[in-house]
């Protein structure tokens, strides 16, 4: 009979291993350890609950059934963000709820291109469950964390409530350091009008 | 007063948005130190980065949201927990030890002594290689012996004396040709056997 090991001390990388061996107490201890953190992203990146339950499910079943490519010089949960940004990010393309653009495309360069790439702010009535979900989270900041480009949102939220370092939501995202830079600096100041506005 | 990036010092602008940023992430190091002086004297960047700030802290605590409970059962309903062979095999091993240190210890002696013993019989082997060479000989003979007369006394029961004499004769090339033909006939039959079996259930159902 194999030792009982305490999970819930063990750091994530001997985790995976035991997992890659097949235990399925290590699955279960992972995902109870990461489901409120990507859960939360991807709540904040999709406001709806029922949604979020799918993807944050998603985004687990993708990762640990993968589990065996997992490669220890990077962080699991670093993977785990990854996937659920995706997951988020592909979910809103399709959709395209619940989005305002305050300023277009961060890489235009032009008045035309900023115009062009802005998105729309979709012309919904706000549903029950809606109405629920906005007096769930619904102080001040995160409506105002509702209205930014989802791009940064996911910046922000990896930055402020993951705590990650630029660096790392650079490589989380596949994006330059310089645009994490950017994106975060104007999700700030969008955020800071926001909250103004509220006063 | 604010160190230009091109090296001279100026006091005649305010913090950059991405000097505002390097005093809201606490960053640390040469440069840094300019722009806190120059906070001290400023009260519109003072005023800005306040601002600012408040945000940073709001964002910062900002709680994790929970997922409905039996969370972690929808996902493992959908998770294929893999065992790999090399574990499987520990695992089965493993279920056979004694699990008091007493038993593990008589294991463990038990398994040193075999090794102990199998190593020398080999280097014993190795030291009488002629001894080896003859015993496999007369292993290989007599295997060889007995897989001939088998033959032999198959033809003879399905084909009579003619055909056991003829493969006796005929040597080892005839034995080995005889016993591809006799196999490839059982195979026939047993495939023949199976597919009209086979037709048989098609047909009921």
């Amino acid at each position: 009979m194999a030792p009982i090991l305490d999970l819930k001390n063990l750091p994530d990388a001997d985790l995976v291993s035991l997992a890659q061996e097949g235990r399925e107490a290590a699955y279960r201890e992972l995902i109870r350890r990461y489901e409120r953190p990507v859960f939360s992203l991807i709540f904040r990146m999709v406001r709806d609950r029922e949604i979020s339950e799918d993807l944050a499910q998603d985004t687990f079943i993708k990762v640990l059934n993968h589990i065996d490519r997992y490669r220890p010089e990077f962080k699991l949960s670093s993977w785990l963000f990854k996937i659920a940004n995706n997951v988020a990010i592909d979910h809103l393309r399709k959709r395209q709820i619940d989005t305002v653009s305050m300023d277009g495309s961060p890489h235009a360069s032009s008045a035309a291109e900023i115009e062009a790439t802005q998105l729309e702010i979709a012309a919904q009535q706000e549903t029950a469950l809606e109405e629920l979900e906005a007096k769930e989270i619904g102080s001040a900041i995160e409506r105002a964390i509702a209205a930014l480009r989802p791009e940064y949102r996911s910046c922000i939220m990896l930055r402020h409530v993951e705590g990650r370092s630029y660096e790392e939501i650079a490589a989380m995202l596949d994006l330059p350091l310089g645009t994490v830079k950017t994106y975060i600096h104007r999700a700030r100041h969008q955020l800071r009008e926001a909250l103004d506005d509220t006063r | 007063m604010v160190v230009d990036p091109i090296g001279g010092t100026v006091n005649h602008r305010h913090l950059l948005p991405e000097e505002i940023d390097q005093l809201l992430d606490d960053e640390e190091g040469f440069g840094v130190a300019p722009l806190r002086a120059h906070l001290e004297q400023c009260s519109q960047c003072q005023e800005q980065l306040s601002a600012l700030a408040t945000v940073v802290s709001r964002l910062d605590s900002l709680p994790h949201l929970t997922p409905a409970p039996r969370f972690t059962d929808r996902v493992m309903s959908q998770v294929q927990v893999f065992e790999p062979w090399h574990v499987a095999a520990k695992n089965s091993v493993s279920r056979f030890m004694p699990q008091s240190s007493f038993g593990k210890a008589f294991v463990g002696a038990t398994g040193g002594v075999m090794a102990v013993t199998m190593s020398l019989m080999a280097v014993w082997l190795g030291r009488r290689a002629d001894a080896v060479l003859f015993l496999s000989n007369l292993v290989a003979e007599r295997s060889r012996n007995a897989v001939a007369s088998l033959v032999v006394e198959t033809a003879q029961t399905l084909f009579g004396a003619s055909a056991a004499s003829a493969v006796r004769e005929g040597g080892m090339l005839v034995m080995v040709g005889g016993s591809v033909a006799l196999g490839a006939a059982v195979l026939a039959v047993a495939f023949g056997v199976k597919a009209v079996a086979t037709a048989g259930r098609r047909r009921r159902a």
